[in-house]
């Protein structure tokens, strides 16, 4: 029975360890240290280490002690621990989707226009820039890689069901996202099997990110029930469920990645970070996928920002790594030891990039194809509750494709479940 | 006996040695001393927190941003909540599904291990602890492969006798049968020791004597075994009563798609995970705090129940 009572204590002495002092203590001014070591909390999968050593190799007198907390999420809350009251690292890695809760709190970070991040913001996308900058301009997080938004697709089974398979010729079914729904019809009509894999991530997911306003106005107001692309976005995902050309299957789940490896659905919204998850959920299926352009051209799904704590020690020796690591060189270095696609436009013609080519999606250029969806992407207002509201969106879509929920009635559901979950 | 063995009654005691103040003070304080780590711990980790808890239950608290006082306003928000409500019915009925056939079985099952006639007595008795010592991580990973819809094991068998395959995690039942499978499997081991040790306080001649009389198995169980258990089980009801108000491993790795919740209609989300949904999820330490408070208070009552009713039971004795 201990053992049962462990957990809630331990929750509650995180709640404590989390809450126990105050935050943004100490002054405004920036912390300099030394200049010659630095600790940086980053997370696992993302091979922050290679660019590490890279850094030390250059810079020998420089100490960086890196360490791998856990995963994005367990990072990000390590991160607000420190944060409310421990020992906080000078660097550290955010995820794009823990970043809003620490922008609205802009207090307990460095703001890196302080350092000099006004003369290099310009070499980043606009938009990607934008989600980490405060309400006040002020500049959180310097971007270190996207993920850009295509559709990875299995050319054995588009052939098997008529369908082309080359890659501009499949791009060409779906300039939107009612033709792939379209697509997705004729593909089950001829094998009886599922298109893609789910409505929620494939669909609203990546629809709902294609438009100039998301769930927040200019202004940051609510405007999730009254935003037409989210709306939009929403009745897409579920004619895509009516349409019966959905798997079933949620990403990440066991059933996904089993599915996957054995061709339950042929199609799947890929941003280039999944690109690895399909290579190690399908290893049998090398050669047999290829990539084509995303319906409605452009998305993103996913990120990673570094910042620096408001009292961190050695903020400059921070920043330095920052803007090599960073630069647009450095990023594009990072591409080519990694795969991480490069935040800075200015490489994206770089033959380095644009000419990267992945045997194991038949050879797609990779690079030339996740750096294009990436340019028609406008910027647009995220909020302190836009993950929550983007959370209960997909739930209701979910719960409609999996749960037996009524579709006539999702979209006044989870209108419903956001206003009780964040009460406007 | 005593007169020749015990000293005189009447010999003085010797007297405590005079001028030494120091240490009859330490030989008093020593044994708190000892006990000391066990309380600093305990007051750190233990009743801090506890206190705590109930004094950020009153704010508008962001562990990075403001706290903002607003005395009750947690507690009447969250006894309008849905969600509260939704996650309160979940745990119990989660609850219910693994504590009734857990405490059946483990009954059941010590019964037979006691048995007198039994082989590798011991062997079986050391393997049933062993779902109890399995990572609970491990442990849902596995069931949640084993009750997938389209490539577990079970819905292959059940595929094999031709019934429609079934998605445990997306109804209710279906994630609160397999929630409570899994608390069962870890559980019913570590209950059933607890059994079998106090049936072998049982005087073996009492069952004999049953058996020599003609009582079948059945009446032994029924008329020996489960009166002379009766304390233990109410013990064992209220553990994993305090222990089934508190699951939480098991419904947070189980849902892929929505892990906070359980599910995209937080068909499985019990207390403790809504609690830490709001807490760490949304940033809302005071109205986690406030959901906190309520689970203290549900447990504090089932502890109370179980001091009446254990002390009913030793006045029946």
């Amino acid at each position: 029975m201990k053992l049962r009572t462990a957990v809630p204590v331990a929750l509650a002495a995180a709640l404590v360890l989390a809450t126990g002092c105050s935050p943004g203590s100490g002054g405004d001014a920036v912390s300099a240290g030394d200049g010659k070591s630095f600790e940086f909390w980053s997370f696992t999968g993302i091979n922050q280490k290679a660019s590490v050593d890279d850094y030390k190799a250059k810079h020998p007198d420089i100490e960086v002690k890196l360490t791998e907390v856990g995963s994005s999420v367990e990072t990000a809350q390590s991160l607000t621990t420190a944060l409310a009251g421990g020992k906080v690292p000078d660097l550290v890695l955010i995820q794009g989707d823990d970043l809003p809760k620490f922008v609205q709190q802009s207090q307990n970070f460095v703001d890196l226009r302080t350092l000099g991040a006004d003369g290099i913001k310009g070499d980043y996308l606009d938009w990607v820039m934008s989600q980490s900058t405060a309400a006040g301009g002020e500049i959180l997080g310097i971007p270190t890689d996207v993920g850009g938004m295509a559709v990875a697709y299995r050319t054995d089974l588009f052939a098997a069901a008529g369908l082309p398979t080359d890659r501009e010729a499949v791009g060409a079914l779906w300039p939107t996202w009612d033709e792939f729904i379209e697509t997705g019809k004729k593909y089950k009509a001829a094998t009886g099997k599922a298109f893609v894999d789910n409505a929620a991530t494939s669909v609203f997911h990546q629809s709902v990110n294609q438009g100039p306003q998301k769930y927040y106005d200019d202004k940051g107001g609510v405007v999730y029930g009254s935003s037409p692309q989210v709306k939009t976005a929403f009745d897409q995902a579920l004619k895509a469920v009516d349409a019966g050309i959905t798997a079933k299957q949620s990403s990440f789940s066991n059933g996904w990645s089993a599915g996957m490896a054995q061709g339950q659905f042929a199609a799947i919204a890929a941003p280039s970070w999944m690109l690895n998850q399909i290579r190690s959920n399908a290893p049998d299926t090398k050669g047999k996928w290829d990539i084509a352009v995303i319906p409605g051209e452009s998305g993103n799904w996913g990120g990673s920002y570094l910042a620096i704590p408001k009292r961190a020690k050695n903020a400059k020796a921070a920043w330095d790594y920052i803007k090599e690591t960073q630069s647009p060189q450095g990023q594009l270095e990072h591409f080519v030891d990694s795969g991480s696609l490069p935040t800075t436009p200015s490489v994206y013609e770089d033959p380095a990039l644009a000419g990267h080519k992945d045997p194991f999606f038949s050879d797609a250029p990779t690079g030339k194809i996740y750096t294009a969806s990436l340019l028609g992407l406008k910027p647009f207002v995220i909020g302190p509750d836009s993950s929550t509201i983007g959370q209960e969106f997909l739930n209701a879509i979910t719960n409609v494709e999996q749960g037996g929920g009524d579709p006539a009635k999702a979209w006044d559901e989870a209108l419903k479940n956001i206003k009780t979950a964040i009460g406007k | 006996m005593t007169t020749t063995l015990a000293p005189a009654r009447t010999a003085p005691p010797a007297p405590p040695p005079a001028g030494r103040p120091f240490r009859r003070i330490g030989e008093r304080l020593a044994p708190y001393a000892y006990i000391a780590p066990f309380f600093v711990i305990f007051a750190v980790f233990g009743l801090f927190p506890l206190l705590f808890t109930f004094y950020v239950a009153l704010f508008d608290w962001n562990p990075i941003g403001d706290h903002t006082f607003i005395g009750m306003d947690n507690f009447t928000r969250m006894l309008e909540d849905p969600r509260f409500w939704n996650a309160a019915g979940n745990t119990v009925s989660i609850w219910f599904l693994s504590t009734v056939p857990q405490l059946a079985l483990a009954l059941l099952l010590a019964h037979v291990l006691n048995h007198a006639r039994l082989r590798f007595a011991l062997f079986f008795r050391m393997s049933v602890l062993v779902p109890y010592i399995t990572s609970v991580a491990a442990t849902t990973i596995v069931f949640a492969q084993l009750f997938d819809r389209d490539y577990g094991l079970l819905n292959w068998l059940l595929g094999l006798v031709g019934v429609e395959a079934v998605d445990f995690t997306q109804s209710t039942w279906g994630s609160h049968v397999l929630i409570a499978t899994m608390v069962l499997w870890r559980w019913f081991g570590y209950t059933t020791l607890l059994y079998l040790a106090s049936l072998q306080a049982i005087p073996r001649d009492v069952f004999e004597a049953a058996a020599i009389d003609g009582a079948s198995g059945w009446k032994q169980f029924r008329h020996i075994t489960i009166p002379s258990l009766r304390p233990v089980i109410i013990f064992t009801v209220v553990t994993s009563t305090i222990g089934g108000l508190q699951i939480f491993t098991e419904p947070l790795l189980l849902s892929r798609s929505a892990p906070l919740t359980c599910g995209p209609i937080r068909q499985c989300q019990t207390l403790t995970l809504f609690l830490y949904e709001q807490g760490f999820g949304q940033f809302q330490f005071g109205y986690g705090s406030a959901i906190g408070v309520a689970l203290f208070v549900l447990v504090v009552v089932v502890a109370l129940i179980n001091y009446l009713l254990s002390t009913r039971i030793r006045a029946e004795r």
